[in-house]
């Protein structure tokens, strides 16, 4: 019986439907409101917020200190114009580019992945302590890793040491490629964890089918592990991808972008710019790409997850 | 041939001898074993400086055998840096409510009631989430420049706020796990939508929402630009800052910063074997739905 469908006949004058709202909808309900209201003003001013601001400051001429840090102006595309032609920033864009694909992609993916692998067919004794050592890594906080790895390439330190005089410092001369490590030292135990769960996954029928077959490790790699893992290795990239873009304390603490510019990565630039030159607004500009950089990767993260369901 | 005793399933008494087939020594073992080892020795060498250098009482940047000592322990444990240790645990205490008890009242609606809008309402949440948080410094920094909140409670208020998108992803996920019946049969007893989510739903998801809060303590213990830039005073700042305070000075006792920065760590890695913890038992929900 459809709703305001009543036969007269057929239904006693009692049990006429009322009017008013539909019933076999679901509707939004106004109990869910003060559930919805903490979180939706917490995010909304602390962090869309400033979020939007950010996007404002960036066309003004704010500084930190002086005269326009009181009384500053809207100044149009002045800073977005200085930003073009701002060699630094094309040099930050490009070393975050390299920082984040070289080290979180290929450096922690690729680490991560044959870790995964290689537990596979390990030791249980070896496998247990390897897997451990590495995911301990993975939780260190951000500072205790700079500071260790600081530790390990500049003068006099272990890899100076080993591999080059104890005079020289690493961090000095190789510092993208030390910085990057750092960073891939750290991913590399949550890429490992990933790829071990997607790997427990696989049906243990189609790699005994392949042996069956006489395929040899090698072939069952790349014709048959590989391509069951590709939605995984596509997750994991745009993840390791998100966590490099938002490094800021490993770089800052080891050179600081330097020596020099060569490690100045977009969020260092940017603090640099706000905080040591007093530039707030083309420091915010700076953080706008950021922000635009990493809603495209966000954008396709999720949309990947959510296709893999 | 080698043997070992076992009890066989179906066997109601003694023991039975099965021989034991050593595992044979392929070529694929033999290099599995060994990029695991040298990745292993890679992946320690920054740990053992770590730990050498916390108990060695000349430590420097190098490897090397200690002379024993737990001398930079007590030299570290100022009461600068333990009042540093303490902030940075009222930051992430604080930070760690802010964001998870929002985060779960939201995650309940939006698992459990019709919002409109809900999926692209939901992957907006997940991309928040990846938004870098050092872009938002500089804006907020104007902001409570002007009204005076560069200190420790606004700082934390924000940091949680920083955690909460992926919070409420993963409180939603737990909450989905939790069968619909379970609300209804609740319901069937006039409960309040309270009573169902504070008695029923939210006790059953705790697992996931134990994760949640432990995934913000961590974000929020292990942040070092955003005490920097929000907090004006170096006595309410965090231990970050404070081992970055470290580096500043004309004599690097790496002894000391070791032996701290393993204090300030060892938190973070006891809750992250929590976390997992919870993660792994969080499914069972102990045959409360029948079929």
């Amino acid at each position: 019986m459809t709703e305001g469908t009543v036969t007269g006949s057929l239904v006693s004058p009692g049990l006429a439907i009322p009017a008013g709202r539909r019933q076999d909808r679901v509707r939004f309900q106004r109990s869910s409101i003060p559930l919805l209201l903490p979180a939706t003003i917490l995010l909304v001013v602390l962090f869309l917020g400033p979020v939007a601001y950010s996007f404002y400051y960036g066309f003004t001429n704010l500084e930190l200190i002086g005269p326009t840090a009181t009384h500053y102006q809207f100044t149009g595309l002045t800073n977005f114009n200085q930003m073009v032609s701002d060699p630094i920033f094309g040099q930050s864009l490009y070393l975050t580019a390299f920082f984040v694909v070289g080290s979180g992609v290929i450096g922690a993916t690729g680490i991560g992945l044959m870790l995964a692998i290689a537990m596979q067919s390990s030791l249980a004794v070896v496998r247990i302590l390897i897997g451990a050592l590495v995911v301990v890594c993975f939780m260190l906080p951000p500072i205790t890793v700079a500071m260790v790895w600081y530790a390990a390439s500049t003068a006099g330190g272990t890899l100076t040491t080993l591999f080059g005089s104890p005079s020289s410092d690493f961090l000095h001369s190789f510092p993208m490629v030390l910085v990057g490590a750092a960073n891939t030292w750290s991913l590399a135990g949550l890429a490992m964890l990933l790829f071990a769960a997607a790997l427990r996954n696989i049906p243990r029928e189609v790699v005994e089918s392949a042996e069956l077959e006489s395929a040899t490790a090698v072939q069952r790699f790349f014709r048959i592990t590989l391509p069951l893992l590709k939605p995984t290795i596509l997750t994991t990239v745009l993840l390791m991808t998100l966590l490099s873009l938002a490094n800021f304390t490993i770089v800052y603490i080891m050179t600081a972008g330097g020596p020099g510019t060569e490690t100045m990565i977009l969020p260092v630039y940017s603090y640099q710019q706000a905080f040591q030159f007093n530039h707030l607004a083309y420091g915010a500009l700076i953080g706008d790409a950021m922000v635009l950089l990493a809603t495209v990767v966000s954008f396709f993260y999720v949309r990947v997850s959510r296709a893999r369901v | 041939m080698a043997t070992r005793t076992v009890v066989l399933p179906g066997m109601t008494e003694g023991k039975a001898l099965i021989p034991v087939r050593p595992r044979r020594v392929t070529s694929t073992r033999a290099i599995s074993n060994g990029v695991l080892v040298v990745l292993g020795v890679l992946f320690i060498t920054p740990l053992l400086w770590l730990i050498f250098a916390s108990i060695d009482s000349n430590a420097g940047p190098t490897v090397r055998f200690p002379n024993l000592t737990f001398g930079n322990f007590t030299a570290a444990a100022t009461s600068v840096n333990m009042q540093a240790l303490l902030n940075s645990l009222y930051i992430s205490a604080i930070a760690t409510v802010v964001s998870t008890v929002p985060a779960a009242l939201m995650a309940y609606v939006f698992s459990r009631r019709h919002i409109p809008w809900k999926g692209p309402l939901l992957l907006f949440i997940l991309m928040l989430a990846g938004v870098p948080v050092s872009i938002l410094v500089v804006p907020l920094y104007q902001v409570f420049a002007d009204h005076n909140w560069l200190s420790l409670l606004p700082a934390s208020i924000f940091l949680g706020v920083t955690s909460m998108p992926f919070e409420i992803w993963i409180i939603k996920n737990f909450i989905d796990a939790v069968p619909n019946d379970l609300d209804e049969a609740a319901r069937l007893e006039q409960a309040t939508t309270m009573q169902i989510m504070m008695r029923v739903v939210l006790p059953l998801a705790l697992p996931g929402i134990a994760a949640a809060a432990i995934f913000g303590f961590i974000n929020a213990w292990g942040n070092f630009l955003v005490p920097l830039v929000l907090i004006s005073s170096s006595g309410q700042q965090p231990s970050p800052v404070a081992i970055f305070g470290f580096f500043g000075g004309n004599v690097i006792r790496y002894g000391q910063i070791a032996a701290y920065s393993i204090m300030y760590s060892l938190p973070v890695v006891i809750l992250y074997v929590g976390m997992s913890r919870a993660f792994r038992g969080g499914f069972v929900l102990g045959g409360a739905v029948r079929g």
